[in-house]
């Protein structure tokens, strides 16, 4: 493909130059209006889509976090102000900041674990010699290629469920009770750890194994003829040298882990399928606020400040960004 | 010679430890595709093994015969084949535009855009189902798809207009010159060079709608209008119910064709992806 490029390149180089210039002499004003005209047509389809089925949409939640809709005020609901935000964020025993807690302990969690265990997992597939690394890998990789869903419910039922579960049977076998895994709080947080763990290491493991490749070695050695021994190659070789490479995807996968809600949902808060435990990350506590306990207009408060944080953070995170370029 | 040996065994063992993570890491698959084609499944002997006993067939011929998943998996493949339709009918030009053209509104829009890509289609869900349900679009296929656009829609844009920006202008201005029009330009040119982008973006769109399960679960109530998703999350056993055999083979069902799509696009996909969303 290169070599496509370049060939069109060296043979239109020159033309297009004199051509463009000419061209330039000959417009005017008008042509930044009918670019701009000819720009939004072309993209109206799109944009239009995108106003009315996603933009719409959160303008109307935002509308209906300030009524008292619910199940008995499905229609005849009533303006209520800010009252929904006021109960969420400063009476506690509603539970929305003891859910929002719980989220920032789950990502925190979550992502020590998989930086960690992904690092490990990558700089083990880089030693030298490892014939198999693509065989392994392409068996790592896995838990990623399965639709999530599945891979979830495969887990509740295969290993947790008291009665189908492997890890029952393995206890029976042992000749110990069966466990009720996602039963109390925090087996059933440990229990959705794993399961989140299994789904995103692949994908973190494979952007670290990738930053690992792009690091000269060159750098190693020189290290190990100035006596450095693995902890310092590390800490002042490979650390520093993947961090700009993996930044973006570790903040995406932080993006994720916060907004995640297909584990703890499936695994213990599913309808008619409570498993017991009440652990609660900001997104199940939204969506059993609606879709549960039927509070329409609470549930689209906490939405909103949810979004705003989600919010905040893109811009944050972007800023950091520009940061790093204009450096 | 030493210094070989202590290599050997240090590799030997390290072949070692990812057999076991391996091995490890695919045992939630492996047990249901033993469960599933395993026949005496008396699941409460304790003398289990990876290795079906008995081997047979009959859950998936009971995953085809007695469930209506040839309707589920229509049902999903309308529902995607739409949303992919629209979502890059309408994607594909405005991608191009947007990282083609500077005019006036374009940065405000394409910041818009990362905002509403950070947002979770989930927690509009009330307000959706309020919107689409005095139009009568609750448990239509319609209405599904118009949700799944909105989404796709959103990220088909900001994926392929990363990948766009990465496709140098000088093509297109050197077939201008040439005295092609802007359309042929797309047509003739564009599209070819985006083609790896084109596909991994179809591709995602595909994956998100076989997956996504929360909303037809809860727009759809008839279970003649389930999608695979929500009929498999029909079929799962609960604690104490439901045919475990038969929902794992239903899941492998459901699986083997993302995973078939997921490796032939493997490599595409993180070329497709990191030069897309990442970049920005």
């Amino acid at each position: 493909m290169d070599t496509y490029f370049k060939e069109i390149n060296t043979d239109n180089n020159e033309n297009t130059s004199c051509m463009i210039n000419k061209k330039n002499s000959h417009i005017g004003k008008n042509k930044a209006g009918s670019e701009t005209l000819k720009a939004y047509l072309w993209s109206a389809p799109s944009l239009t889509l995108i106003c009315l089925i996603v933009i719409f949409p959160i303008l109307y939640t935002a509308y209906i976090s300030m009524t008292n809709m619910n199940v008995y005020h499905w229609t005849n609901f009533t303006f209520v102000g800010l009252k929904n935000y006021m109960d969420a964020l400063l009476v506690f025993d509603n539970g929305f900041i003891s859910a929002l807690i719980m989220t920032v302990v789950w990502t925190v969690v979550s992502m020590v674990f998989q930086l960690v265990i992904a690092f490990i997992l990558a700089s083990l597939l880089n030693v030298k010699g490892l014939r198999l690394r693509n065989v392994y890998k392409t068996l790592l990789i896995f838990p990623w290629a399965m639709p999530g869903y599945v891979s979830i419910l495969l887990w509740k039922t295969g290993i947790y469920n008291s009665q189908f579960g492997l890890l029952n049977q393995w206890l029976s076998k042992l000749g110990l009770e069966p466990v009720r895994w996602l039963s109390s709080n925090l087996s059933a947080f440990i229990c959705c750890t794993i399961v989140n763990l299994w789904l995103a290491l692949p994908f973190m493991m494979t952007i670290m194994d990738g930053a690992f490749q792009s690091i000269d070695k060159s750098f190693y050695e020189s290290a190990v003829l100035d006596g450095a021994g693995w902890i310092q190659k590390t800490v002042y070789i490979t650390i520093p040298m993947i961090k700009p490479i993996i930044g973006p995807s570790v903040i995406i996968t932080i993006f994720t882990t916060f907004k995640q809600f297909d584990v703890i949902y499936l695994l213990t808060q599913q309808v008619g399928a409570r498993s017991g435990s009440d652990i609660h990350t900001i997104m199940t506590y939204a969506y059993e606020k609606a879709f549960v306990t039927n509070n329409y207009g609470y549930s689209s408060a906490v939405s909103m400040l949810i979004f705003l944080m989600l919010v905040a953070f893109t811009m944050f995170t972007n800023k950091m960004g520009q940061k790093k370029e204009d450096l | 010679m030493k210094r070989q040996a202590g290599n050997n065994i240090k590799l030997l063992f390290l072949n070692m430890f990812f057999v076991i993570v391996c091995f490890i890491s695919m045992i939630p698959i492996l047990y249901a595709v033993s469960v599933s084609l395993n026949k005496n499944n008396s699941l409460l002997s304790s003398n289990f093994s990876f290795i079906p006993k008995a081997f047979t067939l009959a859950n998936y011929r009971a995953v085809f015969v007695d469930e209506p998943i040839m309707l589920w998996l229509s049902n999903s493949l309308i529902l995607a084949v739409s949303t992919l339709v629209i979502a890059l009918g309408t994607g594909i030009p405005a991608a191009y535009v947007f990282s083609r053209k500077r005019f006036a509104g374009r940065n405000l829009i394409l910041k818009t855009i990362i905002l509403l890509y950070a947002f979770p289609s989930l927690l509009s869900m009330t307000a959706l189902y309020k919107i689409l349900s005095p139009m009568g679009l609750i448990n239509t296929r319609i209405g599904l798809i118009i949700v799944y656009t909105g989404t796709e829609a959103v990220f088909a844009l900001w994926n392929m207009k990363g990948y766009f920006d990465t496709i140098p202008k000088e093509i297109e201005e050197a077939a201008m010159i040439d005295g092609a029009s802007p359309l042929q330009i797309v047509v003739r040119i564009v599209m070819p060079l985006a083609r790896p982008t084109i596909a991994v973006t179809a591709m995602m769109v595909l994956i998100y709608v076989w997956n996504e399960y929360i909303f037809a679960v809860n727009f759809m109530t008839g279970s003649n209008t389930y999608t695979l998703a929500a009929g498999l999350y029909s079929l799962q056993a609960g604690e104490m119910s439901g045919n475990w055999p038969i929902f794992s083979a239903a899941s492998i069902v459901v699986s083997v064709p993302i995973l078939i799509v997921f490796f032939a696009l493997q490599k595409n996909m993180t070329t497709g992806l990191t030069s897309g969303g990442v970049k920005g």
